[in-house]
Protein backbone atom coordinates (compact mmCIF):
# COMPACT_ATOMS: atom_id res chain seq x y z
CA UNK A 1 0.00 0.00 0.00
CA UNK A 2 2.63 2.73 0.80
CA UNK A 3 5.09 1.50 -1.89
CA UNK A 4 1.83 2.17 -4.29
CA UNK A 5 1.06 5.75 -2.86
CA UNK A 6 4.84 6.30 -3.19
CA UNK A 7 4.88 5.26 -6.75
CA UNK A 8 2.00 7.49 -7.43
CA UNK A 9 3.65 10.74 -5.49
CA UNK A 10 6.55 9.46 -7.97
CA UNK A 11 4.72 9.72 -11.17
CA UNK A 12 3.10 13.10 -10.24
CA UNK A 13 6.46 14.98 -9.99
CA UNK A 14 7.74 13.70 -12.50
CA UNK A 15 4.96 14.51 -14.59
CA UNK A 16 5.02 17.94 -13.10
CA UNK A 17 8.40 18.61 -14.06
CA UNK A 18 7.77 17.48 -17.00
CA UNK A 19 5.06 19.65 -17.85
CA UNK A 20 7.15 22.99 -16.72
CA UNK A 21 9.75 21.63 -18.89
CA UNK A 22 7.77 21.80 -22.08
CA UNK A 23 7.01 25.46 -21.83
CA UNK A 24 8.10 26.77 -24.57
CA UNK A 25 9.09 30.86 -25.28
CA UNK A 26 8.30 32.42 -28.88
CA UNK A 27 10.21 35.67 -29.27
CA UNK A 28 9.82 37.81 -32.77
CA UNK A 29 10.57 40.69 -34.41
CA UNK A 30 7.71 42.42 -35.64
CA UNK A 31 7.07 45.51 -38.37
CA UNK A 32 4.26 47.59 -37.25
CA UNK A 33 2.79 49.78 -40.13
CA UNK A 34 -0.52 51.24 -41.16
CA UNK A 35 -1.74 50.19 -44.66
CA UNK A 36 -4.80 50.84 -46.56
CA UNK A 37 -5.23 46.40 -46.60
CA UNK A 38 -4.07 45.03 -43.74
CA UNK A 39 -2.82 41.46 -44.07
CA UNK A 40 -4.74 39.10 -40.97
CA UNK A 41 -2.70 39.32 -37.84
CA UNK A 42 -0.27 36.49 -37.89
CA UNK A 43 -1.39 33.84 -35.38
CA UNK A 44 1.08 34.41 -33.22
CA UNK A 45 0.13 37.91 -32.12
CA UNK A 46 -3.73 36.46 -32.02
CA UNK A 47 -3.64 36.89 -28.05
CA UNK A 48 -2.15 40.49 -28.20
CA UNK A 49 -3.11 41.99 -31.34
CA UNK A 50 -5.55 44.08 -30.19
CA UNK A 51 -3.67 45.65 -27.20
CA UNK A 52 -0.30 46.34 -30.10
CA UNK A 53 -3.14 47.73 -32.03
CA UNK A 54 -4.23 50.25 -28.75
CA UNK A 55 -0.53 50.96 -27.61
CA UNK A 56 0.87 51.59 -30.74
CA UNK A 57 -1.62 52.68 -33.44
CA UNK A 58 -0.93 50.52 -36.32
CA UNK A 59 -3.52 48.12 -37.94
CA UNK A 60 -1.06 45.47 -39.42
CA UNK A 61 1.37 43.59 -38.05
CA UNK A 62 4.05 41.21 -39.69
CA UNK A 63 6.83 38.94 -38.57
CA UNK A 64 10.54 39.34 -40.03
CA UNK A 65 12.07 36.91 -37.98
CA UNK A 66 10.88 34.54 -35.20
CA UNK A 67 11.92 31.81 -32.91
CA UNK A 68 10.28 29.07 -30.62
CA UNK A 69 12.74 27.95 -27.85
CA UNK A 70 11.35 24.76 -25.82
CA UNK A 71 12.80 26.05 -22.17
CA UNK A 72 13.89 22.35 -20.06
CA UNK A 73 16.83 23.66 -18.00
CA UNK A 74 15.69 27.62 -18.30
CA UNK A 75 19.97 28.11 -18.89
CA UNK A 76 19.14 28.09 -23.13
CA UNK A 77 20.54 30.88 -25.45
CA UNK A 78 18.65 31.48 -28.98
CA UNK A 79 18.81 34.20 -31.75
CA UNK A 80 15.60 35.66 -33.82
CA UNK A 81 16.76 37.20 -36.77
CA UNK A 82 15.85 39.02 -40.18
CA UNK A 83 17.68 40.30 -42.76
CA UNK A 84 19.25 43.65 -40.78
CA UNK A 85 17.91 42.76 -36.54
CA UNK A 86 18.56 39.71 -34.34
CA UNK A 87 17.63 39.55 -31.55
CA UNK A 88 19.70 37.58 -28.76
CA UNK A 89 18.20 35.86 -25.55
CA UNK A 90 20.20 34.32 -23.17
CA UNK A 91 18.22 32.95 -20.16
CA UNK A 92 19.52 32.96 -16.87
CA UNK A 93 17.07 30.31 -15.25
CA UNK A 94 13.77 30.01 -13.73
CA UNK A 95 12.90 32.88 -11.00
CA UNK A 96 9.34 32.62 -9.62
CA UNK A 97 6.59 32.33 -12.46
CA UNK A 98 8.92 33.36 -15.41
CA UNK A 99 12.44 33.33 -16.58
CA UNK A 100 15.71 36.14 -16.78
CA UNK A 101 16.22 36.62 -19.63
CA UNK A 102 19.43 38.95 -21.35
CA UNK A 103 18.24 40.26 -24.38
CA UNK A 104 19.79 42.19 -27.21
CA UNK A 105 18.87 44.06 -30.38
CA UNK A 106 21.31 44.35 -33.17
CA UNK A 107 21.33 46.23 -36.32
CA UNK A 108 23.82 44.09 -38.16
CA UNK A 109 27.10 44.33 -36.11
CA UNK A 110 25.20 46.97 -33.99
CA UNK A 111 24.19 46.86 -30.53
CA UNK A 112 21.05 49.18 -30.61
CA UNK A 113 19.24 47.98 -27.36
CA UNK A 114 20.43 45.91 -24.05
CA UNK A 115 17.75 44.98 -21.21
CA UNK A 116 17.53 42.28 -18.78
CA UNK A 117 13.35 41.16 -18.10
CA UNK A 118 11.99 38.45 -15.80
CA UNK A 119 9.64 37.27 -18.78
CA UNK A 120 6.70 36.13 -16.47
CA UNK A 121 4.40 32.67 -17.67
CA UNK A 122 1.21 34.72 -17.94
CA UNK A 123 2.92 38.03 -19.31
CA UNK A 124 4.25 39.37 -22.49
CA UNK A 125 7.03 41.86 -22.91
CA UNK A 126 6.44 44.02 -26.50
CA UNK A 127 9.96 46.36 -26.80
CA UNK A 128 9.45 49.32 -29.41
CA UNK A 129 12.51 49.41 -31.61
CA UNK A 130 13.59 51.82 -33.57
CA UNK A 131 11.46 53.38 -36.65
CA UNK A 132 11.91 51.59 -39.85
CA UNK A 133 10.35 53.71 -42.76
CA UNK A 134 6.88 54.43 -42.47
CA UNK A 135 6.46 51.28 -39.42
CA UNK A 136 7.93 50.47 -36.13
CA UNK A 137 10.18 47.52 -35.49
CA UNK A 138 8.67 45.97 -32.32
CA UNK A 139 9.77 42.50 -30.23
CA UNK A 140 7.53 40.50 -28.77
CA UNK A 141 8.61 37.89 -26.35
CA UNK A 142 5.72 35.73 -24.61
CA UNK A 143 5.99 31.96 -22.75
CA UNK A 144 3.48 29.61 -24.64
CA UNK B 1 -40.34 21.53 103.54
CA UNK B 2 -36.81 22.58 103.36
CA UNK B 3 -35.50 25.51 105.01
CA UNK B 4 -34.35 28.44 103.46
CA UNK B 5 -30.92 29.00 103.51
CA UNK B 6 -30.20 32.83 104.72
CA UNK B 7 -29.13 33.98 100.89
CA UNK B 8 -32.63 32.84 100.01
CA UNK B 9 -34.35 34.86 102.89
CA UNK B 10 -32.32 37.92 101.91
CA UNK B 11 -33.26 37.73 98.11
CA UNK B 12 -36.56 37.34 98.64
CA UNK B 13 -36.50 39.92 101.48
CA UNK B 14 -34.78 42.32 99.05
CA UNK B 15 -37.52 41.11 96.08
CA UNK B 16 -40.36 41.92 99.32
CA UNK B 17 -41.29 38.39 98.53
CA UNK B 18 -41.13 37.49 102.80
CA UNK B 19 -44.70 38.12 104.81
CA UNK B 20 -46.31 37.29 108.23
CA UNK B 21 -44.50 35.16 110.26
CA UNK B 22 -41.59 34.72 107.92
CA UNK B 23 -40.82 38.83 107.53
CA UNK B 24 -40.88 39.37 111.14
CA UNK B 25 -38.49 36.11 111.82
CA UNK B 26 -35.76 37.20 109.35
CA UNK B 27 -36.25 41.15 110.39
CA UNK B 28 -35.47 40.41 113.92
CA UNK B 29 -32.77 38.13 112.71
CA UNK B 30 -31.06 40.96 111.10
CA UNK B 31 -28.06 42.35 113.42
CA UNK B 32 -28.36 45.76 111.57
CA UNK B 33 -32.13 46.28 110.20
CA UNK B 34 -31.32 49.78 109.41
CA UNK B 35 -28.30 48.86 106.88
CA UNK B 36 -30.21 46.28 105.76
CA UNK B 37 -33.04 48.60 104.87
CA UNK B 38 -30.60 51.21 102.90
CA UNK B 39 -29.19 48.17 101.02
CA UNK B 40 -32.48 47.03 100.12
CA UNK B 41 -33.13 50.60 98.52
CA UNK B 42 -30.01 50.40 96.58
CA UNK B 43 -30.76 46.92 95.26
CA UNK B 44 -34.45 48.34 94.10
CA UNK B 45 -32.99 51.41 92.21
CA UNK B 46 -30.07 48.67 90.78
CA UNK B 47 -33.29 46.61 89.47
CA UNK B 48 -35.02 49.60 88.20
CA UNK B 49 -32.14 50.96 86.33
CA UNK B 50 -31.84 47.53 85.08
CA UNK B 51 -34.81 46.86 83.74
CA UNK B 52 -35.26 50.01 82.21
CA UNK B 53 -31.72 49.98 79.80
CA UNK B 54 -32.01 46.04 79.27
CA UNK B 55 -35.42 45.97 78.11
CA UNK B 56 -35.98 44.89 74.51
CA UNK B 57 -36.51 47.60 72.21
CA UNK B 58 -39.16 47.06 70.30
CA UNK B 59 -38.70 48.48 66.50
CA UNK B 60 -41.23 50.01 64.76
CA UNK B 61 -41.98 49.31 60.47
CA UNK B 62 -40.11 52.33 59.43
CA UNK B 63 -37.26 51.54 61.70
CA UNK B 64 -37.22 47.81 60.84
CA UNK B 65 -37.03 48.57 57.09
CA UNK B 66 -34.44 50.87 57.40
CA UNK B 67 -32.60 48.67 59.16
CA UNK B 68 -33.24 45.91 56.58
CA UNK B 69 -32.21 48.06 54.07
CA UNK B 70 -28.97 49.29 55.74
CA UNK B 71 -27.54 45.63 56.51
CA UNK B 72 -28.21 44.49 52.56
CA UNK B 73 -26.32 47.71 51.38
CA UNK B 74 -23.28 46.80 53.76
CA UNK B 75 -23.44 42.95 52.55
CA UNK B 76 -23.57 44.23 48.93
CA UNK B 77 -20.59 46.67 49.80
CA UNK B 78 -18.36 44.32 51.91
CA UNK B 79 -18.87 41.31 48.98
CA UNK B 80 -18.37 43.49 45.46
CA UNK B 81 -15.79 46.39 46.59
CA UNK B 82 -14.33 45.81 43.15
CA UNK B 83 -17.66 46.22 41.28
CA UNK B 84 -18.51 49.08 43.09
CA UNK B 85 -15.04 50.97 41.62
CA UNK B 86 -15.42 50.02 38.22
CA UNK B 87 -18.18 52.53 37.28
CA UNK B 88 -16.45 55.38 38.56
CA UNK B 89 -13.13 54.59 37.03
CA UNK B 90 -14.98 54.10 33.76
CA UNK B 91 -16.44 57.33 33.90
CA UNK B 92 -12.65 59.23 34.84
CA UNK B 93 -10.96 57.41 32.03
CA UNK B 94 -13.37 57.82 28.98
CA UNK B 95 -13.56 61.32 28.82
CA UNK B 96 -14.20 62.98 25.74
CA UNK B 97 -11.00 64.24 24.64
CA UNK B 98 -9.56 60.97 25.82
CA UNK B 99 -12.27 59.18 23.60
CA UNK B 100 -11.00 61.65 20.33
CA UNK B 101 -7.58 60.84 20.90
CA UNK B 102 -8.08 57.33 21.57
CA UNK B 103 -9.80 57.33 17.89
CA UNK B 104 -7.19 59.43 16.10
CA UNK B 105 -4.37 57.27 17.18
CA UNK B 106 -6.59 53.98 16.65
CA UNK B 107 -7.20 55.77 12.56
CA UNK B 108 -3.66 56.80 12.28
CA UNK B 109 -2.37 53.63 12.85
CA UNK B 110 -4.67 51.86 10.80
CA UNK B 111 -3.32 54.12 8.12
CA UNK B 112 0.22 53.28 8.34
CA UNK B 113 -0.60 49.12 8.62
CA UNK B 114 -2.80 49.89 5.39
CA UNK B 115 -0.06 52.01 3.60
CA UNK B 116 2.92 49.16 4.90
CA UNK B 117 1.04 45.97 3.43
CA UNK B 118 0.46 47.75 0.38
CA UNK B 119 3.44 48.96 -0.43
CA UNK B 120 4.72 45.44 0.65
CA UNK B 121 2.19 43.57 -1.30
CA UNK B 122 2.38 45.37 -4.89
CA UNK B 123 6.04 44.61 -5.81
CA UNK B 124 4.97 40.32 -4.87
CA UNK B 125 1.89 40.97 -7.05
CA UNK B 126 3.87 42.62 -9.90
CA UNK B 127 6.45 39.82 -9.53
CA UNK B 128 3.88 36.79 -9.71
CA UNK B 129 1.50 37.98 -12.65
CA UNK B 130 3.77 40.79 -14.86
CA UNK B 131 6.47 40.55 -16.56
CA UNK B 132 9.25 43.07 -15.52
CA UNK B 133 11.96 44.78 -16.80
CA UNK B 134 15.18 44.54 -14.73
CA UNK B 135 17.39 47.04 -16.37
CA UNK B 136 17.53 48.42 -19.89
CA UNK B 137 19.77 50.54 -21.80
CA UNK B 138 20.71 51.97 -25.19
CA UNK B 139 24.02 52.78 -26.44
CA UNK B 140 24.49 56.73 -26.36
CA UNK B 141 26.91 56.62 -29.19
CA UNK B 142 24.69 54.52 -31.75
CA UNK B 143 21.22 56.27 -30.51
CA UNK B 144 22.28 59.59 -28.68
CA UNK B 145 19.16 61.33 -27.25
CA UNK B 146 16.97 58.19 -26.94
CA UNK B 147 15.21 57.58 -23.70
CA UNK B 148 13.62 54.14 -22.23
CA UNK B 149 10.05 54.05 -19.90
CA UNK B 150 8.59 51.12 -18.81
CA UNK B 151 4.92 50.64 -18.55
CA UNK B 152 2.05 47.53 -17.88
CA UNK B 153 -1.15 47.23 -19.08
CA UNK B 154 -3.19 45.71 -16.38
CA UNK B 155 -5.87 44.73 -18.65
CA UNK B 156 -3.62 41.97 -20.74
CA UNK B 157 -1.00 41.81 -18.74
CA UNK B 158 1.51 42.91 -21.36
CA UNK B 159 4.58 44.77 -20.42
CA UNK B 160 5.71 47.21 -22.60
CA UNK B 161 9.79 48.80 -22.89
CA UNK B 162 9.04 52.04 -24.95
CA UNK B 163 12.10 53.33 -26.17
CA UNK B 164 11.95 56.91 -28.01
CA UNK B 165 14.92 58.62 -30.07
CA UNK B 166 16.84 55.29 -31.38
CA UNK B 167 17.80 56.34 -34.97
CA UNK B 168 15.34 55.71 -37.90
CA UNK B 169 16.39 53.75 -40.44
CA UNK B 170 15.03 52.93 -44.02
CA UNK B 171 12.28 50.73 -45.27
CA UNK B 172 14.12 48.07 -46.72
CA UNK B 173 15.25 47.24 -43.01
CA UNK B 174 11.68 45.52 -42.75
CA UNK B 175 12.75 42.78 -44.83
CA UNK B 176 12.22 39.51 -43.78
Amino acid sequence: MKGSIFAAVFVLTISATQTWAAETIWSGLVIADNVAQPAPVPTELKPIDHKLKQLFGYDQFQIIGQSTKTLTSGQEDWLAWSKYFTLQVNARGQSGAGYVLDLKLWKQRELLLETQAKLSTRSPLVIKGPQVGSGQLLLVLLVR
Amino acid sequence: MFMKTFEEKWTAWLDGKLSGKELEEFEASLPDKAAAEAEKGEAKKLGALLKEQLATHVLTNEEFFSHQLRERIAAVEAAEPAAGDTPATTTRWWTIPRLFWAGATSLAIFILCAFMVMREKRPSEQSQYLTQVLNARVDPAVSPGATISIFETKEEKVTVLWTEGLQSLPAEYAAK
